[in-house]
């Protein structure tokens, strides 16, 4: 990154970045502005200089038409938005977009990470049904409002030129109105996952060697570092994606969802801004989290799914935790009670 | 080709409101929806000026820039239009647009603010001109009847001025080289006669 680069890009965009958030939502005229122009026509008519200062500075004014912001003549903060945004979306698209062409790539290198023993078809019951309906929830409804929002922040660059104004039309309105209303589900079941989950996520034995180590990516033997229920992996995931991001974007998302309470536009443009960076950061780590979940090890998927997990996988990946369901001294047990259905299910995901 | 644009004459603005009670008429606008309002600045004060406010029609519209499904578009005349039935009521024009020009019918909770309206410049929207459609979604189409827009047609004080940029800002020119300084500025010569001229009533006349 060049000097002028930062000079003459970064550090205006950061400014007004600056100014947006910081600056009050809206300014009465005090009146001292008023008495110079007031002075200013006894002694130069028609230099309405005063004036005009604070039309620039968006104050608020004088007017016989209702509704919000109605009384200021111009707002400044307008343009800001508009500078701001484009390059923050741009970074944001470009970080997912090398987010999951690194993972492609890992893929391609390392392919999914599998357990060194055969599953010995004994199995854990790792996930209550609670715990698999709240996440569910939840990354349905992530999927969904990560989907629709790039399709509202990318689509006119990236599908309209593609399927033309009309359709692109009607599936940018679908995709506006999906994520207004799928908003409040992930609004109402994030405190929910938050409570069921914190426990198991909170700082544990093991989760600084993890972190060290990479969870043992890169470890000669292959064996991933022993960790407890969740390794640190998971709880930087939870402490950062689901509690801070979450949470930011909820807050955020409701000041632009709820315009009836009568907001100012400054406030709107700064959530805008908040809730785009916030998404795409979420986003991006969101891939790597579905990517393990799914593809990337074998019998995560089905241990969500299905909330049971075969004895070998969680010696493999939860070495910490294993131990302590044998030893009877964890929340979770061996279910040797599971359905056939799911000892198949589990049983097959675990296959290379 | 012309270049349509708006200007408000601050000194004449008399913030009778015409402008605004006359778009709405010819449009047939909504309650809660004001294409055109105008602003008081330091009411009360010495000095205050109105100014009447509505879509600018920018060179370098925002409202175009941050639209996320490209619905505005710009005619030939300059003149920045939308399509409403590309519009998805994001809001984005709003946020972006320095005038409040951007409405919306709907109240929106959960983000349903319906379908943006704003000034046309009274030249319709991408539909046949005159037709029902047209008439329905965008007002009426005067600058197809060869008038300009209602606004200025209808301000008393010839305040706000609406067409061609340069035979706008010709008789702004003119007006401001003419209009003097001090009391001239407000027109008082013309509603009480030139300072120098004799006083309507002669010096020691009970008022």
């Amino acid at each position: 990154m060049s000097r002028s680069f930062l000079r003459d890009r970064l550090m205006p965009l950061l400014g007004m970045l600056v100014a947006l958030v910081f600056t009050p939502a809206s300014y009465s005229a005090d009146g001292s502005r008023a008495q110079e122009q007031a002075q200013r026509q006894q002694t130069q008519p028609g230099n309405n200089a005063p004036m005009w200062r604070d039309v620039r500075e968006g104050v608020n004014q004088t007017t016989q038409v209702r509704g919000v912001e109605t009384n200021v003549l111009m707002q400044p903060s307008g343009q800001s938005w508009r500078e701001v945004r484009p390059p923050i979306s741009l970074a944001g698209g470009l970080l997912i977009a090398a987010a999951l062409l690194a993972l492609f790539a890992f893929y391609q290198w390392r392919g999914p990470i599998g357990v060194h023993e055969a599953g010995t078809g004994k199995l854990i019951k790792r996930f209550s049904d609670a715990e698999r309906l709240t996440h569910w929830t939840v990354a349905i409804s992530v999927c969904i409002l990560a989907v629709t929002g790039l399709i509202i922040s990318f689509g006119k660059y990236m599908l309209l030129p593609i399927i033309g104004y009309t359709l692109f039309s009607w599936l940018a309105a679908l995709a506006k109105n999906l994520h207004n209303f799928v908003a409040p589900v992930f609004f109402f079941m994030l405190p929910v996952m938050i409570v069921l989950f914190v426990r198991d996520n909170l700082p544990g034995p093991g989760d600084l060697k993890w972190l060290l180590t990479f969870g043992g990516l890169f470890s000669k033997s292959g064996h991933e570092t022993p960790s407890g229920r969740f390794n640190m992996g998971e709880k930087v995931l939870f402490w950062f994606m689901v509690c801070a991001l979450g949470v930011v974007l909820c807050v955020s998302g409701t000041v632009m969802l709820f315009p009836n309470f009568d907001q100012g536009r400054q406030i709107m443009q700064a959530a805008n801004i908040v809730h785009v960076v916030g998404a795409m950061v979420m986003i991006f780590l969101a891939s790597f989290h579905i990517y393990l979940g799914t593809v990337g090890a074998r019998g995560a998927y089905e241990g969500m799914r299905t909330g049971y997990v075969d004895e070998t996988w969680a010696k493999e990946h939860h070495q910490l935790w294993y131990d302590q369901v044998k030893a009877g001294k964890a929340r979770q047990h061996f279910a040797d009670d599971a359905p056939d259905a799911v000892r198949a299910q589990v049983a097959n995901g675990l296959k290379a | 080709m012309a270049r349509m644009k708006f200007l408000c004459d601050a000194e004449r603005c008399i913030e009778c409101n015409g402008c605004v009670t006359a778009c709405k008429q010819e449009h047939e606008i909504p309650w809660g929806v004001n294409r055109r309002r105008v602003v008081t600045l330091n009411d009360g004060v010495p000095g205050e000026k109105s100014i009447s406010v509505a879509c600018m029609h920018c060179s370098d519209a925002p409202c175009m820039a941050v639209c996320p499904v490209d619905c505005f578009y710009k005619t030939s005349e300059g003149i920045v239009l939308h399509d409403k039935d590309l519009c998805i009521g994001c809001g984005y024009c709003f946020y972006a647009c320095p005038f409040g020009a951007p409405q919306f019918p709907q109240d929106g909770a959960f983000g349903l603010r319906g379908k943006m309206d704003k000034c046309t410049f009274c030249a319709g929207g991408p539909e046949t001109d005159h037709s029902e459609a047209e008439y329905k979604k965008y007002g009426r189409n005067r600058l197809a009847e060869g008038k300009l827009p209602a606004c200025a047609e209808m301000c008393s004080t010839k305040a706000l001025l609406g067409g061609d940029a340069d035979v706008i800002s010709d008789i702004y020119r003119n007006r401001v080289m003419k209009r003097g300084k001090g009391s001239e500025v407000w027109g008082w010569g013309t509603a009480y006669g030139k300072p120098d001229a004799k006083p309507a009533t002669p010096p020691g006349a009970k008022s």
